[in-house]
């Protein structure tokens, strides 16, 4: 019961990781069709931008450490996403195929550019003291508390994008946007522009999963491949576009890798993709998706 | 006002508008033709959907062609596309937030109380409307950008009659407005009720321009051109 209930928080705190970052990734490709294969190296762009700043800051003990950690990566990212739509993918809107490439291009860049200057060392943030140590969780005994404060930013992140897309003038556009881009801008409305803002905040979004996630556990090389992947079958099976489904698919994959590891731990890594095998042959367009 | 001046699309091999050349100015004008005859295809093109490969678009003396759609509909066009185009995911009442301007001649209230039904309908979506209903929110989105040239594709296409008699009253009370009609129709009675004047459409060209009320009475002219009398669209 115990080892039960402990797994199952196990796979709530990574789906909320999982759910941080292809919430980022579901929003580019809902509005702007991209398949963004550079999302993975946002992730692990973030993770070292907010390392390079959290650490000077934290070896002088500075309470706000990680703090400005967090900001100096997801800022970093939302700029970046910004950079790259503006001076790449914009010029080859509606290209996916191109769009795809130039993007697995720049993943290769970025991945080597930081190995190259952050050495292949892995790093890992120290969260602050108030969300640091172990909280007492029924049945389940300690538990980081740092995990926990985890499940609460994916929920927040939640409820702040369905607030974003459903109640505010820039969400009722990139709603607009999904339907029909070519009416949205004969309404008046600069679509690119507001494209632009859509890639920042996706990138934002795997920026923050980048802290977050190496906070948790140390970042290394190859995280930005783990994420990109692991990203494409959330919102593969959850349905693309659609953020309850990808927080349901985030839950999903979360659950069933923690599940695998604990049941039957050499075969674990093929349950999440039996999952895909399976929503895809079932209901192609992902469990919420739209047809 | 508008002046479209000796313009061509071409869609890889097919010419689609082979030098169209028609000026709107606060009279409404209407453009009358058969199926196929690039009727759509020029309402997008003045709107900047399509690429235009030769001639010119402008509005005030300004030139429209080569600009993105949403800097045609800054300048004062607005589209009320064929087959509506609503968006499925945004409810009547974020269809008209989405393009309102506080303080134009055209606001929400005003949209609301020259179509009740959409009043009524504020929270539905737009796929949960009739399409009567789904055109005045078109109608009605286009409206609210307070544009100087409005562009009807086809607005009474698939309208129960009663209906179309409101479309008519609407669209009639537009130049009051100071606003520009240019409308596109199969529906002889909505063109020449409409508007003024009426331009006929052949083969991706202006074939001819007369009075509506001339093209009203001559059934000669409507065999001719639109088929109406031998049965045909």
């Amino acid at each position: 019961m115990d080892l039960a209930a402990t797994i199952v928080l196990n796979g709530l705190t990574l789906a909320a990781l999982y759910f941080i970052v292809a919430s980022g990734f579901s929003l580019i490709f809902g509005l702007m069709r991209v398949v963004n294969m550079a999302h993975g190296a946002m992730y692990l762009l973030a993770g070292y931008v907010g390392y390079s700043v959290f650490e000077p800051l934290y070896d002088s003990d500075v309470w706000y450490a990680w703090y400005a950690g967090l900001a100096a990566g997801v800022a970093f990212a939302a700029v970046f996403g910004a950079a790259v739509q503006l001076a790449l993918l914009g010029w080859m809107q509606g290209q996916e195929l191109r769009q795809a490439l130039v993007t697995i291009g720049l993943s290769i860049i970025v991945a080597d550019q930081l190995l190259a200057s952050y050495g292949g060392t892995p790093r890992q943030f120290f969260a602050p003291d108030a969300i640091f140590g172990s909280t007492q969780v029924p049945w389940v005994g300690g538990y980081p508390t740092f995990r926990l404060v985890q499940i609460g930013i994916a929920l927040a992140v939640g409820v702040g994008l369905w607030l974003l897309l459903n109640r505010t003038k820039l969400g009722m556009m990139i709603r607009a946007g999904v339907d029909d881009r070519q009416m949205l801008g004969a309404c008046g409305v600069n679509v690119p522009l507001v494209g632009v803002a859509v890639f920042a905040l996706g990138a934002a979004l795997a920026g923050l999963g980048g802290i977050i996630g190496a906070t948790a556990q140390p970042l290394a090389m190859g995280a930005d491949g783990r994420f990109l992947l692991i990203s494409l079958v959330v919102v593969i099976v959850g349905g693309m576009g659609s953020i309850i489904g990808t927080a349901l698919g985030a839950v999903l994959i979360g659950l069933a890798e923690q599940i695998g590891q604990a049941m039957f731990p050499t075969y674990s890594v093929i349950l999440t993709f039996v999952i895909m095998v399976a929503v895809l042959a079932l209901r192609p367009q992902g469990i919420l998706g739209r047809a | 006002m508008l002046e479209v001046r000796d313009l061509h699309v071409r869609f890889s091999q097919a010419h689609i508008l082979q030098g169209v050349s028609l000026s709107v100015g606060m009279r409404p004008l209407a453009i009358l033709g058969r199926n196929g005859m690039g009727k759509t295809t020029l309402c997008q093109a003045i709107m900047g959907l399509v690429a235009t490969s030769e001639g010119a678009i402008t509005l005030g003396g300004e030139r429209l062609n080569g600009l993105p759609p949403y800097r045609i509909a800054r300048r004062g066009i607005a589209l009320v596309p064929q087959g509506r185009r609503t968006f499925p995911s945004l409810s009547v009442d974020e269809h008209l937030r989405l393009v309102a301007v506080r303080g134009a001649r055209w606001t929400v209230e005003r949209v609301y109380q020259t179509f009740p039904r959409l009043a009524e309908r504020r929270g539905n979506g737009g796929t949960e409307l009739s399409g009567g209903e789904q055109q005045m929110l078109a109608i009605a989105r286009a409206l609210l950008m307070n544009p100087k040239l409005v562009i009807m594709d086809e607005p009474s296409e698939g309208l129960a009659p009663v209906i179309v008699d409101h479309l008519i009253e609407v669209l009639r009370a537009l130049p009051a407005d100071g606003m520009g009609v240019l409308l596109v129709e199969q529906n002889l009675r909505v063109a020449t009720e409409v508007a003024e004047e009426v331009a006929l459409m052949v083969t991706g060209r202006i074939a001819a321009t007369m009075p509506a009320a001339r093209l009203a009475e001559d059934q000669g002219l409507q065999r001719r051109y639109l088929g109406v009398a031998a049965g045909g669209h």
